[in-house]
């Protein structure tokens, strides 16, 4: 069932559903939600293409927070989090779901969608991209990138971008009503609980410096902290390897 | 029992503090018995050296001389960017991002007008992108922070005038 409260808007076509998103926050009545059927310039995080052939999903939720800025980005987990809802109420099984910090979606250890999380003044995009019924091949990714992979050859399972909106936005509202009810605690115990490779040696990797280590948790702030010869390290902002 | 005791003692000695700034006076004891072995003795002084004590002691000094120590900090601190009234510190701890994205120009340059709400820079947090914006109109006098690094909370990033 659609969620109270939240807006609902279909576009044929769009530049990029973010960038719309940014267009409208500032008369907005309430958060809403943008599909696009098409994107024509849809974008990853730092100006990487997204690409998105048509039957794959690209949506925005925007909405104005409440909250100070440390505590609106920990919506990169409520938002992994709901995605990973909807992909297993889609698939039928939480099987072969996993997250990877602080808001990767992998199906099957690829990665089967993006999240960018764009805030302005006083607004948050939420912008959610998921491989439908398509992925791009392997060699037209970064190197050292996650191996893409769609919904359609993972699970089976042929859905609508409409479709994939309605439980994704279900998702979202019961996660978020969590998240604004009780804080990080539920979203955070919930998002370790499907952690991929907690506990296990991965690589965090910023502009500047590369931090090896034992994945430990993921601390009250969400920071990525990880075991290192010289001592914890709680990491706020990095890509992450395998 | 003792963290409350020390409490109670914290918010006892503040309250003095307080007391003392309120009425101008320059000193205040007082000693309080709680029973046969407990007791506190309290001296709160706001001359220079500020504050005498018995209790729990680094407190005392914290409780008993909050305006000398306000008024040196703004006379002493003309070189602290943070403190600088045109400042925009960072919300939050993370990475500083100078443009929209790698090989785009960058959002802010010194000598820039900029209008209130106009994006200066972005820092990311958590794969956020936050886009700090521009809190009032100005120019750009100093840019204290460098693409690609890391800041912390309250980190000055940019100075308007």
């Amino acid at each position: 069932m659609w969620p109270e409260g939240y807006g609902r808007r279909v576009l044929r076509e769009v530049d990029s559903t973010n960038a719309e998103a940014a267009r409208i926050a500032g008369d907005l009545a309430g958060p809403e939600w943008i599909l696009g059927l098409r994107q024509t310039s849809g974008r990853g995080r730092r100006g990487r293409a997204w690409v998105m052939p048509e039957g794959n999903f690209a949506a925005t939720l925007v909405m104005r927070p409440a909250e100070a800025p440390p505590v609106v980005a920990l919506r990169s987990f409520v938002a992994s989090l709901a995605l990973g809802d909807a992909l297993a109420a889609i698939g039928g099984t939480e099987a072969g779901l996993a997250l990877k910090w602080p808001n990767d979606v992998l199906l099957n250890g690829g990665k089967v969608a993006g999240i960018l999380l764009e805030g302005g003044a006083g607004h948050l995009c939420i912008g959610i991209g998921v491989n439908l019924i398509s992925a791009p091949e392997a060699g037209q990714v970064e190197a050292g990138a996650v191996r893409p992979v769609s919904v359609l050859e993972e699970l089976g399972v042929r859905v609508t971008p409409e479709a994939f909106l309605d439980r994704l936005a279900e998702a979202y509202a019961a996660r978020e009503q969590a998240f604004v009810t009780y804080g990080f605690v539920p979203i955070r115990e919930a998002w370790l609980a499907r952690a991929a490779r907690l506990g296990e040696v991965i690589t965090a990797r910023t502009a500047r410096e590369e931090t090896v280590g034992t994945f430990e948790t993921v601390d009250a702030a969400g920071n990525l902290v990880i075991k290192t010869p010289e001592g914890p390290r709680a990491i706020a902002a990095a890509d992450v390897y395998f | 029992m003792s963290k409350n005791t020390h409490e109670t003692d914290v918010a006892f000695i503040e309250a003095l503090a307080k007391l003392l700034r309120e009425n101008d006076l320059t000193e205040l004891e007082v000693n309080r018995e709680y029973g046969e072995d407990d007791s506190l003795n309290v001296r709160v002084s706001r001359a220079a050296p500020p504050a005498v004590m018995a209790a729990p002691a680094p407190v005392v000094t914290q409780a008993a001389a909050p305006a000398p120590v306000a008024a040196s900090a703004t006379a002493d601190a003309p070189e602290d960017p943070a403190a600088h009234p045109g400042a925009v510190t960072s919300p939050m701890v993370g990475t500083v991002y100078m443009q929209a994205e790698p090989g785009a120009p960058a959002f802010i340059s010194v000598g820039a007008q900029v209008k209130e709400g106009d994006t200066l820079l972005i820092v990311e947090a958590m794969k956020t992108m936050n886009h700090i914006p521009a809190p009032r109109a100005g120019t750009v006098k100093r840019i204290l922070v460098e693409d690609g690094a890391p800041v912390e909370y309250g980190a000055p990033l940019v100075i308007l005038e």
